[in-house]
């Protein structure tokens, strides 16, 4: 009963600020405070109670309850507690007290609920804009409910420019991206550098927003959402669309049949061995030695192709549905991948023992890109970025779902907290991922792999889902709603939270070292905005601006 | 005399073309193999001069501060190599031998590596700038240890003249050549740092500046920087050749020839190998090496000055 433990631990010192609780399951809480009194309320959660900060989430729910709504997520990873801090906030001129300045990781968070939600924070140590573009108008906020998903303000200004902060005294600016061989999708760092040292840098991201949030909450529906949600990310689409589902059968009460919930486990490691391989192959090619990057891709490729012929797909498995799994896996497939697994384990024996002992990557990675305990506890770092500083955090273990509960793994960590010890954390636990995909494999179990649904969900409960993904923990915060789709869904990927640490591990570090420190977190952005064609006849080039773009994407004309 | 001065500069032209013909195959046989060795097939051997070819059909755009100077610098980093290729001996006895003496290839040595500052500073970019700042430092710690290699040698024979020195003559010592063997080891594990690659590459480091001098240049400019550095494997192959393992090359034709070109294909197979396992040093990693290495060159000076 460790959510009844702590709701009345939060009771015993803040009681009187306490409107409601709703204990749903023993792994969620949610608590419901005096607008006035969240600030206080988070600080004990955050430092009293040592509860993991998860995110924040703004929700418009005017049309429901007549209100603003606040929540701040947390984890007590040891109870295998997830709790939601929740406030409604009066309309009108919503407002409500900043808790960047107690609890520094939620810095990113809230600025993103004041730029899309419009609720103004009291407080906040940097209130500059984050997600909107910089010619947007200050007062439209997109994600709030009287807003159509397409709504472009009158007086929005593309050609604005994003204002710098003033450099340091002494230092040249570095401009680093958006555009860089190894940043693979548009993100800027404006870094200070004094000769070859960086001193610090200011970070310019969400290029590409993509509104799939306002897209879920006013066009899609349940079931269209998680193959939504799925391209999110390249690499770990998988690990939101299970996250999404999961949230909402949370909220629901449902519960997936278990040999979807084995097949969602299986698909899960997939996705997180050939993420892993990739990564160490990046790594590899970052600083320089291309021979073991080409070596990763070519073992990881057989993954690539037991995945499509599984879901038809390399990448983007359209796994998910509400209450299951779409497709089933034939004894035939079972067979190939227990075959794909047993070469990989080999090769990737002789690859890891190549890697660990080359004295030569050591050089480059030992020391570099430091994040010790404090640093992951106050910028709430997750995933192996994490475990390499000898936190012992993992999703899998600690939050339970699917069939992680059903099989046995180790949670692998470091203790020095630099590149190196992320590089050896990623590369063990492709073993440990093999051996949950084998244990699956052998325990699944013959059965449905969907419930049947026969009433409509729930309207107005909360759903939360923490899903292991290849980079950290992922989670999704659901409220469900009305006309099949859901009131507000939130979606926080691990680069969120880890991306926020990059500019303490990058500083006073060599230039050189800048570029591994940023691959160390397996960074994630988003995609492409702009392209130039030229006519070849006359040699006229034209550039396209990202309104044509879309334009000429939604009339599916083909250039 | 006049007859003798023709043959002279015919040898030296001869082995300009040799050197332009020769580079493209070489950079060929070490994609080759480096793709060998990443589980690849690789392109064609002949790849290189097809890209070299492709590079100069294109369109010269002026992107940089001062587009005159790059133009000039672009050009001058390629005639730096092939006038060093006119005083090396490739195969023959260096054909250019009255025209200038060692202080001569040290100076133009030297001149290769002011070319890729030279083409930074033109550019003028930050990342230029960053690249030229580590080339420099490179430069400071790497250019004496050729310099120093051939004036042991100098010494060694007391003389400057190219075809003497430029005969193994870092071993000349009497009795057993111990600057000559501490040398060998000196530029053997420098090596890769005068061609300019993995794991010295951290003046071009595409992963982290962009190419850093080269990154505003393209098209037949950068066909230009692209051969030289091509060249300057070869050439420096030769130089290395002739100076640490010289043996054989005063066999009759063909044979001393083609042993010439078989070490120096087996010295482009050991770049190949050694930059396809090893991963970048960071510039401070790499100048603490160098710095290593040059005071025991000049220790091996000191001992050739005492005669050993």
């Amino acid at each position: 009963m460790i959510a009844r433990e702590k709701l009345d631990q939060l009771k015993a010192g803040l009681g009187s600020v306490i409107r409601r609780a709703d204990l749903p399951s023993d792994r969620c809480l949610f608590v419901f405070v005096e607008a006035s009194a969240l600030k206080i309320v988070c600080q004990h959660v955050f430092r009293g109670l040592d509860a993991r900060y998860v995110t924040s989430i703004g929700a418009d729910d005017r049309p429901f309850s007549g209100s603003f709504m606040v929540a701040h997520n947390f984890a007590f990873d040891r109870d295998h507690l997830l709790c939601s801090i929740l406030a409604e906030i009066p309309p009108g001129d919503p407002r409500v007290d900043s808790i960047s300045d107690v609890v520094p990781p939620a810095n990113w968070a809230e600025r993103e609920l004041r730029d899309l939600v419009g609720i103004k924070l009291t407080g906040h140590p940097y209130p500059k804009r984050l997600v909107l573009p910089d010619g947007w108008p200050e007062d439209v906020h997109p994600l709030r409910k009287d807003l159509p998903w397409n709504f472009v303000p009158a007086d929005y200004d593309a050609g604005r420019e994003f204002k710098f902060d003033e450099p340091p005294e002494g230092c040249t600016v570095v401009p680093f991206g958006p555009f860089h061989p190894t940043l693979d999708e548009p993100a800027h760092f404006r870094l200070y550098v004094d000769g070859e040292r960086v001193r610090g840098c200011e970070y310019r991201g969400f290029m590409a927003h993509r509104g799939i949030e306002k897209l879920a909450e006013s066009v899609l529906t349940y079931n269209d959402i998680p193959i939504m949600a799925e391209r999110i990310c390249g690499i770990c689409g998988c690990v939101h669309n299970v996250t999404y589902a999961q949230a909402v059968e949370s909220a629901a009460a449902l519960q997936a049949p278990p040999r979807a919930e084995y097949l969602r486990t299986i698909h899960l490691e997939l996705e997180r061995l050939h993420s892993h391989l990739l990564w160490v192959g990046l790594a590899c090619h970052i600083v320089g030695f291309d021979t073991l990057f080409m070596q990763c891709f070519r073992i990881r490729e057989p993954i690539m192709w037991v995945a499509e012929k599984i879901t038809g797909n390399r990448k983007t498995y359209g796994l998910c549905v509400i209450g299951g799994v779409r497709r089933d896996l034939t004894d035939e497939l079972k067979a190939e991948l227990q075959q794909v697994l047993d070469r990989l384990e080999t090769e990737w024996q002789t690859v890891t023992g190549a890697v660990l002992k080359d004295r030569n990557i050591q050089q480059r990675t030992r020391g570099v890109g430091v994040a010790d305990r404090n640093l992951v506890k106050e910028a709430a770092l997750i995933g192996p970025v994490a475990r390499a500083a000898g936190v012992d955090i993992d999703c899998r273990r600690d939050h339970p779902y699917a069939a992680y509960d059903r099989v046995a793994f180790d949670v692998i960590t470091a203790a020095d907290g630099d590149v190196w010890s992320r590089l050896v954390v990623r590369a063990r636990e492709v073993f440990e991922s093999i051996k949950i995909i084998r244990q699956c494999l052998e325990k699944m179990e013959s059965g449905p792999i969907q419930l049947t649904l026969k009433d409509e969900l729930p309207v107005g409960r909360l759903g939360l889902s923490s899903v292991e993904a290849p980079r950290g923990e992922c989670h999704h915060f659901v409220i469900t709603g009305e006309n099949n789709r859901p009131r507000r869904w939130r979606v926080r990927a691990p680069t969120y939270q880890n991306l926020q640490g990059v500019p303490m591990m990058i500083k006073d570090q060599q230039l050189a070292d800048m570029t591994i420190t940023l691959g160390s977190i397996d960074p994630c952005f988003s995609c492409t905005d702009r392209l130039e064609t030229i006519d070849l006849k006359s040699g006229a080039s034209r550039v396209w601006s990202p309104e044509e773009l879309l334009k000429l994407g939604r009339n599916k004309k083909i250039l | 005399m006049n007859g003798d001065l023709i043959w002279r500069i015919a040898g030296g032209l001869a082995n300009v073309g040799v050197v332009l013909l020769v580079a493209p195959l070489c950079e060929g046989v070490l994609r080759k193999v480096t793709a060998y060795l990443q589980s690849r097939r690789g392109p064609p051997l002949w790849q290189p001069y097809i890209d070299m070819l492709k590079l100069l059909g294109k369109e010269d755009i002026e992107s940089g501060e001062s587009p005159a100077l790059q133009q000039f610098v672009a050009r001058l980093s390629l005639a730096a190599v092939l006038t060093v290729a006119c005083l090396v001996p490739m195969g023959f006895p260096a054909p250019m031998n009255g025209a200038g003496d060692v202080i001569l290839l040290i100076y133009l040595l030297t001149l290769c590596g002011i070319c890729t500052l030279l083409g930074g500073l033109a550019a003028g970019s930050t990342y230029s700038l960053l690249g030229i700042g580590r080339e420099m430092m490179t430069m400071i710690a790497l250019e004496p240890l050729f310099a120093i290699a051939l004036l042991v040698g100098a010494v060694h024979v007391g003389s400057f003249r190219l075809d003497t020195v430029l005969n193994g003559s870092v071993y000349a010592a009497k009795g057993i050549p111990w600057s000559g063997m501490i040398l060998l080891v000196v530029m053997v594990l420098s090596f890769q740092a005068f061609v300019q690659r993995v794991p010295f590459d951290m003046a071009a480091a595409e992963t982290e500046i962009m190419e850093g001098p080269l990154m505003e240049y393209s098209g037949p400019k950068l066909a230009l920087f692209k051969y030289a550095q091509m060249a300057r494997l070869v050439v420096h192959s030769g130089l290395f050749v002739a100076l640490f393992v010289p043996w054989g090359s005063e066999l009759a034709f063909p044979l001393g020839w083609l042993l010439f070109w078989t070490k120096v294909l087996a010295l482009v197979l050991v770049v190949t190998v050694v930059a396809a396992t090893h991963a970048r040093y960071r510039i401070d990693q790499a100048i603490r090496y160098f710095a290593g290495l040059l005071a025991v060159a000049f220790g091996a000076l000191a001992l050739a000055g005492y005669g050993f």
